[in-house]
């Protein structure tokens, strides 16, 4: 589904990483490991073509991910950043600005879908009328992860995505993301709730091969 | 009505309304003296230069002659925008050229032609001083919104990637960045007008006046300058943004980052 073939990356001419080769499969969930700086989130950037290879490919459903291809592949992959934001004020802005999206029309965001979501990580309905700069991390964090389940793609990229949430609620957002079997999930993540997950590999990057 | 000439010797007599400024900057310790002598006198030389210069332009008013001055003007112009900006000149002179040139060629032709409805479009008594007032607004709107735009997505990454992300096209993920600049750029023209005549006579009019026109022919020019301001500066905006997205941007959507002069961001 993603393979990393033999690639360098590398800002400015200073090397990040170099022949990096990794394979992950559909339905695959894959925590990234290493230390800060080595590069984890930069491979995200690699898969949704923000960032391009000093040498080598990165292919998607075996279609190399370049210039063109790019941008038909981001409307694959839902990618969760730390911290999310798309510049409106409030909640029910964010959703209809990722409703109205052209790539997004065939999209049910049904009313029903969205308040399912909001009642399983615990937000009321009085969230869709807040602004998002009065919510906190963890309730923005949450919004993102809603979002991006309404969006029905099935290949999660998510950096730091539980970073701002309690331990309880972080539990419910990994064992969400695992528990689909269908999902191909991307995780990088200091919280140790993901890696416990047994279905979850992790890929050291810095060694560059799968920890056993 | 003829306008009132002023002999040098009486031009010299407002050089000493400069003693003011000399003097409280002095007792104030503003450190102004330098620059606002150096900046009098480098206004004088240019005006005297230009005034020089006109004096032939219109004397000889040659179609060509006239359009090639008002495109050295445009010229200046980005040269002026560039340099105010964090932009590096080498990649988006060209782009700016064509979108000042466009609006001011576009707007100042329409009123010449449709509007004033002069015999002569080329006429240097209108298409330079028209023109050169299009330009000189839309100027400071130009960097405005060239630069908001540009600086916003810049400060933006994270956000600007998390949209594309999203599955957005190009447009879709500018078109906030794009309404933010172009509002801002025409903000000053906008509140400029509100209250036109009111807190201020504004520059046209007071010259008209004085050229010795009546007020109602001053009135009209004014009206119909500041319309042209406000759509050569949207003209002009949107068009520099539009034509230099194809140098700042890279074919995946993603900002360029050797666009910008370095430390300037």
């Amino acid at each position: 589904m993603i393979k990393f073939d033999n690639v360098d990356l590398a800002y400015n001419g200073k090397k990040v990483f170099a022949g990096l080769s990794l394979e992950i499969k559909e339905g695959e969930k894959v925590a990234i490991s290493g230390r800060s700086g080595i590069g984890k989130s930069s491979l995200f950037s690699l898969i949704l073509g923000f960032t391009e290879p000093a040498k080598g490919k990165v292919l998607f459903n075996g279609i190399c991910v370049d210039e063109k291809t790019a941008w038909n592949v981001r409307k694959q992959i839902s990618f969760i950043d730390q911290d999310v934001s798309v510049g409106v004020n409030k909640v029910s802005e964010w959703i209809s600005f990722v409703a109205g999206l052209k790539s997004n029309s065939a999209i049910d965001f049904g009313e029903k879908k969205v308040k399912e979501l909001m009642s399983f990580f615990e937000l009321d309905h009085s969230f869709f009328n807040k602004n998002i700069s009065d919510l906190s991390g963890g309730e923005r964090q949450r919004i993102a992860i809603i979002l991006s389940a309404l969006l029905g793609r099935k290949i999660f990229l998510l950096d730091e995505v539980t970073s701002a949430l309690d331990k309880h609620l972080k539990k419910k957002a990994a064992d969400f993301f695992i528990g689909k079997k269908e999902w191909t999930v991307l995780i990088i993540s200091h919280d140790s709730v993901w890696v416990e997950n047994t279905p979850v590999k992790v890929f050291d990057l810095e060694a560059g091969k799968w920890k056993q | 009505m003829e306008t009132v000439d002023i002999s040098t010797f009486s031009l010299l007599l407002a050089f000493i309304l400069l003693l003011i400024p000399v003097l409280l900057s002095r007792f104030y310790g503003l450190g102004l003296i330098g620059d606002l002598l150096s900046s009098v006198a480098r206004m004088s030389v240019q005006l005297l230069l230009i005034g020089v210069f006109l004096k032939y332009l219109f004397v000889w008013n040659n179609g060509l002659v006239n359009l090639s001055w008002l495109a050295v003007m445009i010229l200046v112009a980005v040269f002026s925008a560039i340099r105010s900006s964090a932009m590096k000149p080498v990649k988006v002179l060209v782009p700016i050229f064509v979108a000042f040139s466009a609006a001011t060629f576009v707007i100042v032709f329409y009123l010449n032609y449709f509007v004033i409805k002069l015999d002569d479009v080329f006429d240097a008594r209108y298409l330079i001083v028209l023109g050169g007032m299009l330009l000189g607004n839309s100027l400071r709107g130009n960097i405005v919104g060239i630069d908001h735009f540009y600086r916003s997505i810049r400060k933006d990454t994270k956000k600007y990637l998390y949209v594309l992300s999203l599955g957005a096209t190009h447009h879709e993920a500018l078109l906030t960045y794009l309404r933010e600049s172009v509002r801002l750029a025409l903000k000053p023209t906008i509140a400029a007008m509100a209250t036109m005549g009111i807190v201020s006579l504004p520059g046209m009019m007071t010259g008209v006046i004085l050229g010795g026109t009546s007020p109602e022919v001053a009135i009209k020019y004014q009206i119909m300058i500041m319309i042209g301001i406000a759509a050569s500066t949207t003209i002009s905006v949107v068009l520099t943004i539009i034509m230099t997205l194809p140098v700042c941007f890279t074919k995946y959507g993603t900002l360029k980052n050797d666009i910008f002069v370095s430390g300037s961001i």
